[in-house]
């Protein structure tokens, strides 16, 4: 069986990484008030997921301010994928 | 990649799964369109289709003029719309940009050149009425297709978020530009 990657196992990483799927890229408060969590906090696990190659970041603006917009990179798609693919082998028994 | 030495437990595995892809859809779900969004896009394809199988009927330089001024509102309205989308919700959809608005999706497309062939044609014929009737189903139909894309997003927006990568979409606006710049050169 595959491997879980290491930097999917927090469930707010595989939520965030989940959530990037559904779009092209979002912007930093968008996120951050969807996950509900603090800047800090989105900070510190998108700079892990973006150390490991899995999102990309650029600086932009958005309502009139300079703000980071945050995109899931082809890699972080690869590795998301092959993560649930081992976590329903999981949940099905599979060994 | 990195991988986990041990594993989380089958209810934590399904828990986990559950939390995120309900994140994921609700954030596909609440992704508002800004108002008149599909209406808009629809009359600007009427007034394309109609002005280029007018201005390629009338087979002289002007008439290639209002074929290719006829692209200015569409385009307009397009850019506007797309920026109004992600000002609204925070967010950038390529498959939003590709398929519903540029026409990349396969049946606004198809209704799309069967329109604007449908017209041409009327056009040589001087049928007028139908040249704007043609018109009106190109834009119905290219609106409709659009409508009907944002179902499937919402229904799985993973399979449908990424739109056409930017290579491609530039590519495809110089075959146009060269196209356009062959066309006004045939007609001097």
């Amino acid at each position: 069986m595959a491997e879980l990657d290491r930097h999917l196992l927090a469930p707010a990483r595989l939520k965030l990484t989940t959530m990037l799927t559904a779009v092209t890229e979002v912007e930093f408060a968008v996120l951050r008030d969807r996950l509900d969590v603090s800047d800090s906090v989105l900070s510190k696990h998108l700079a892990t997921l973006a150390d490991a190659g899995y999102v990309r970041s650029r600086k932009g603006t958005y309502e009139g301010r300079r703000t980071t917009w945050v995109a899931l990179s082809p890699t972080g798609r690869k590795v998301l994928s092959n993560h649930v693919a081992v976590l329903r082998e999981i949940i099905n028994g599979v060994d | 990649m990195e991988t986990a030495g041990s594993h989380p437990t089958p209810d934590d595995a399904a828990a986990a799964l559950l939390d995120a892809g309900s994140a994921r859809d609700q954030l596909s779900q609440q992704l508002q369109l800004p108002s008149g969004f599909h209406t808009s896009i629809g009359v600007a394809v009427v007034v394309q289709i109609a002005t280029l199988a007018v201005g390629v009927a009338d087979q002289s330089s002007g008439g290639i003029g209002l074929a290719v001024a006829g692209l200015v509102p569409f385009v307009f309205v397009a850019v506007v719309q797309l920026v109004r989308f992600r000002r609204l919700n925070g967010v950038w959809v390529g498959g939003l940009a590709s398929r519903v608005v540029f026409g990349g999706d396969a049946a606004a497309s198809t209704v799309h050149l069967l329109a604007m062939g449908a017209a041409i044609w009327a056009a040589f014929e001087a049928r007028w009425w139908l040249v704007g009737l043609c018109a009106i189903a190109g834009g119905v139909g290219y609106a409709r297709a659009g409508v009907r894309w944002m179902r499937s997003y919402r229904g799985d927006p993973a399979a449908h978020s990424r739109g056409e990568s930017v290579l491609l979409l530039v590519a495809l606006a110089v075959l146009v530009i060269a196209g356009v710049v062959l066309l006004l050169a045939g007609a001097r």
